[in-house]
């Protein structure tokens, strides 16, 4: 490509640099100081005054909350995700984007909507008990079940797309090489199919990991309120407008979130499996 | 002494019938399970909207009076308006920088690339929750200088924040499977390079443009988490406005109504879109038919 669209890149060089670190800093710098609307610059406080916030056991409770659902559900997405993406690329039907398109499409109906209607026929008086005549979920509103079921099915779409992604650019060649070489098609997956979809699921797992941790409405609307997550105690914090907090429980978020990307980077450099 | 006979067992193989099969019923009772998770809470809304009470926990009769109620909720109406109306420049906006944003990083050479790209899917990869509380502490401290500025404003630049970074992701792999000498075959034949860049690189790259407006959209539309820290003077977007009501439970059920016709519009446009995709490759197949035949 020609050297002069370099020029190109210049304005959004700017806006990168502004946007994803000025925001970030702003944000580091509230939660060590004493920074927040009614202070000015001149009384600024460094201070670690904070920080006691995070060895509160309600905040404790919140990260262990946040860290073992992100875990099961990325685990289960992974295990259902993986198990679909497969069927997609081994399914003879030939319009694959279709098959993506039935996978997708519930992404584009509102997330707190499904999320709500999923909360609702979770309780024990609901629109499906009244025409089915019995519960199809038995009354788990306000459980751990109903958060997980929640969580895994509306992200699990990422890990479809992303596994599904790096199956396909598997070269057929080399699984045919393996069984002509005599390896059945259980070690034939496990030994080349799978290894080289590493990339994807790496992408996949990062893609549902973060939001999950992160998240604050999906636990709060399912659980009734019942589940505390550490993305329930910011959005709590940035409604009483108690910044400094929230910005140091996101600080936390965001070392988490460096930790994603630095793995990210080792398996695959431009983020080509990212969408 | 009588020979022992080797089975097909001592030469390696190995009975996957019975496995095989189970497998097969997993199979199903799986991918019905998960269609099921999938589906279940649209199928749920689809119902809502056409139930006539206002009760969510019971079904009395067929009516699709919350269809037409849509326009009457003045609070839907506006969430709906201010939705769009964000998504709408923030869509238009993203694929227009995006694009000529990918061009330019593209033309900086791998090296450097590949910082920015990194750069690039920090939106992305970024937790929604620490974008948006980001982003507002930071538009918070602007509110010096600028004290109405949180409203439509902010949620725009919030929302290019995190679309661009698509545009420009879908529209790399294209730049990068573009030849080369088609640039150069248009400057040797005497056209300045920004008309080059426009008649023949942009047309090259079409398909990534056009998806990376379609995942900005689809991104800008359904967020939730950025938008809900960004906004501010009572301008909220429907995820917003449903998460705001849900809480004071009286959701109206012209918002399940709405909510199914966006659905029913997106699969009749995706469909349109595939049956169009089709026959265009229909046509090239048979133009190409009779060129073979010909030449």
């Amino acid at each position: 490509m020609n050297k002069e669209f370099k020029v190109l890149a210049k304005p959004y060089m700017v806006w990168l640099s502004i946007l994803v670190f000025v925001p970030i800093l702003a944000m580091v710098l509230i939660s060590i100081s004493n920074l927040d609307s009614s202070v000015s610059v001149g009384e600024l406080v460094i201070s670690l005054n904070h920080f006691k916030l995070l060895l509160e056991s309600s905040t404790l409770i919140a990260f262990r909350n946040s860290l073992i659902f992100a875990t099961a559900t990325t685990f289960l997405s992974f295990v259902f995700g993986y198990f679909i993406a497969y069927e997609i690329k081994l399914s003879k039907f030939k319009n694959k984007f279709i098959l993506l398109t039935i996978i997708i499409l519930p992404m584009w109906s509102n997330l707190i909507l499904r999320t709500e209607s999923l909360a609702n026929i979770m309780s024990e008086n609901n629109i499906l008990k009244s025409i089915l005549g019995f519960n199809l979920f038995g009354n788990i509103s306000g459980t751990w079940m109903a958060v997980l079921f929640g969580l895994v099915f509306t992200y699990m779409p990422f890990m479809i797309l992303s596994v599904y992604t790096a199956l396909e650019k598997i070269d057929f060649a080399l699984e045919e090489a393996a069984l002509d070489l005599g390896l059945p098609p259980i070690k034939k997956f496990w030994k080349v199919v799978f290894p080289l979809s590493l990339k994807g699921v790496v992408t996949g797992s990062i893609m549902v990991f973060l939001p999950t941790l992160a998240g604050f409405a999906i636990p709060k609307i399912l659980s009734r309120g019942q589940i505390v997550f550490i993305g329930t105690i910011i959005e709590n914090k940035f409604v009483y407008t108690n910044y400094n907090h929230g910005a140091l429980l996101a600080v936390v978020i965001l070392f988490f979130i460096l930790g994603s990307i630095l793995l990210l980077t080792k398996f695959d450099k431009e983020g080509e499996t990212l969408l | 002494m009588e020979n022992k006979r080797a089975t097909l067992k001592d030469y390696g193989y190995r009975d996957f019938t019975v496995m095989n099969k189970i497998y097969k019923v997993l199979k199903k009772f799986f991918v019905v399970f998960i269609i099921f998770g999938l589906y279940i809470s649209i199928v749920v809304i689809a119902i809502q909207s056409i139930n006539e009470s206002r009760i969510i926990s019971e079904f009395t009769n067929v009516s699709f009076k919350w269809y037409t109620n849509i326009f009457q909720e003045e609070e839907l109406m506006q969430a709906i308006k201010n939705t769009f109306l964000v998504s709408g420049i923030a869509t238009i906006l993203a694929t227009f920088l995006g694009t000529f944003f990918a061009i330019g990083l593209y033309a900086l050479g791998k090296k450097v690339r590949v910082i920015w790209m990194l750069l690039n899917n920090v939106p992305i990869l970024n937790a929604d929750i620490v974008t948006g509380f980001s982003l507002m502490l930071m538009f918070r401290l602007l509110m010096v200088v600028f004290p109405n500025i949180f409203g439509l404003f902010t949620l725009v630049m919030a929302h290019l924040f995190f679309t661009i970074p698509y545009v420009v992701l879908s529209v790399m792999p294209k730049l990068k499977e573009t030849d080369p000498n088609l640039m150069d075959a248009a400057l040797d034949l005497g056209v300045r390079p920004y008309k080059a860049l426009i008649k023949v690189v942009i047309p090259a790259i079409k398909a990534g443009i056009f998806s990376g407006m379609l995942l900005a959209l689809t991104m800008s539309i359904d967020d939730f988490v950025i938008s809900y820290f960004n906004t501010g003077a009572g301008f909220d977007n429907l995820s917003i406005w449903i998460y705001a009501v849900i809480g004071r439970r009286n959701l109206t059920p012209s918002v399940y109504a709405f909510s199914t016709l966006l659905t029913l519009f997106t699969l009749i446009g995706l469909l349109t879109y595939q049956f169009l995709q089709k026959q265009k490759k229909g046509k090239k197949n048979e133009k190409n038919n009779i060129n073979g035949r010909t030449s």
